[in-house]
């Protein structure tokens, strides 16, 4: 094959994907750069793994694991990150960034309130807690491909996803944003 | 979407508060040409690894500078004993190459003896370097904590020039500060 033909076949296989792959990574990342990276470094990856992509039938979720492992692999590599998960909101590319502006200026700002403390609260959980609320709670993720995806029992899934929605339960009612 | 169900009675009320605020939790989308970008680095990069297997490891680009950076940082600073950063400027100043007008991320990691909290964090950029999403800022400043042991800061920067110049660091704590020093070059 072609470098040009092996470029193509790579393109068909993984661009149907990438908007849920992006959304992914923000997941997992939890900022604009992290997560553009590790879109990135997936696609790198992907392509050196082309004759094995090729063979298989669902390439979304397969791609998905992949993502989820590089995220691990690099979160292994530097254990403490407490400065970057403080930083992040102050950070370009957080989640205020993406908030659509309405003709109701109160209704924003009161938005971007509660959104800042979700960002503190979110940032609060560990990674694993964090990500599973957000994948089921915001992405739509059943418990069933979040164990998939990141090759988690089924009953730690579940616990995970109770124990923060609990933990974010109490942070935001102490801090008034849920009466 | 759900079809979960496995929530106890008890909790279901307040879970549904936590997931209606969740789902509405924003996330900006792609840069315009991102996707487009990040492919083309794929089968550019992806090509040349193939060809280079052995020179290339780990999470990509970006890491690397971070470890490099790790490197030459990490025994900078061993706080609470922080000096001045008049005193602390090395001779040696650690650096990189960044390409004109293409984003690079590159991670400072600051390592730390002792937990701190209510540390100033100021980065100051050279002219015609930019953190992506601050465009004409050339100083951002945040107040943050530090853990015992190692710290990751990634700062996602795009060169508008070719000139390039040093970025600075600065750690703040209680009157004490401590200097990082980065050379920018441009190609």
């Amino acid at each position: 094959m072609s470098a040009a033909d092996r470029n193509l076949a790579f393109e068909r296989l993984v661009r149907p994907h990438f908007d849920r792959l992006y959304r992914l990574a923000w997941r997992l990342a939890g900022s604009k750069a992290e997560a553009e990276d590790l879109f990135q470094e997936l696609l790198l990856k992907a392509y050196g793994l082309l004759d094995q992509l090729v063979s298989i039938d669902q390439p979304g979720p397969w791609l998905g694991r992949v993502m989820y492992n590089l995220f691990i692999d690099e979160r292994r590599r530097f254990a403490r990150r407490r400065l970057q998960l403080v930083a992040e909101g102050e950070l370009p590319g957080d989640g205020l960034a993406a908030i659509a502006g309405s003709s109701d200026p109160v209704m924003d700002g009161q938005r971007r309130e509660t959104i800042r403390r979700l960002d503190r609260a979110l940032a609060m959980l560990s990674t694993d807690h964090r990500v599973v609320v957000l994948l089921h709670d915001t992405e739509g993720y059943k418990l069933e491909e979040i164990q998939e995806l990141t090759g988690t029992p089924l009953g730690t899934v579940k616990s995970r996803l109770h124990r923060a929605r609990a933990q974010l339960r109490e942070i935001l009612e102490k801090d008034g944003t849920l009466c | 979407m759900h079809d979960d169900n496995h929530n106890t009675a008890h909790g279901d009320q307040d879970d549904a508060r936590i997931q209606a605020l969740l789902k509405d939790y924003p996330m900006p989308q792609a840069a315009a040409g991102f996707y487009d970008q990040a492919l083309a680095r794929a089968t550019v990069k992806g090509a040349r690894r193939e060809r280079n297997r052995w020179l290339l490891s780990g999470f990509g680009g970006a890491i690397a500078a971070g470890l490099a950076l790790w490197l030459l940082s990490s025994t900078l600073l061993h706080t609470p004993g922080m000096q001045s950063a008049g005193d602390t400027v090395s001779a040696s100043i650690p650096g990189i190459t960044m390409t004109l007008e293409e984003p690079r991320t590159v991670n400072l990691v600051f390592a730390s003896a002792t937990a701190l909290d209510a540390v100033t964090l100021t980065v100051t950029l050279p002219a015609g370097v930019e953190l992506a999403g601050f465009p004409g800022q050339s100083e951002v400043s945040w107040e943050t904590s530090l853990t015992a042991g190692r710290n990751l800061l990634p700062l996602r920067l795009v060169a508008l020039t070719p000139v390039g110049g040093e970025l600075l660091a600065r750690l703040e704590h209680e009157n004490r500060d401590r200097l990082f020093r980065l050379r920018l070059n441009i190609s």
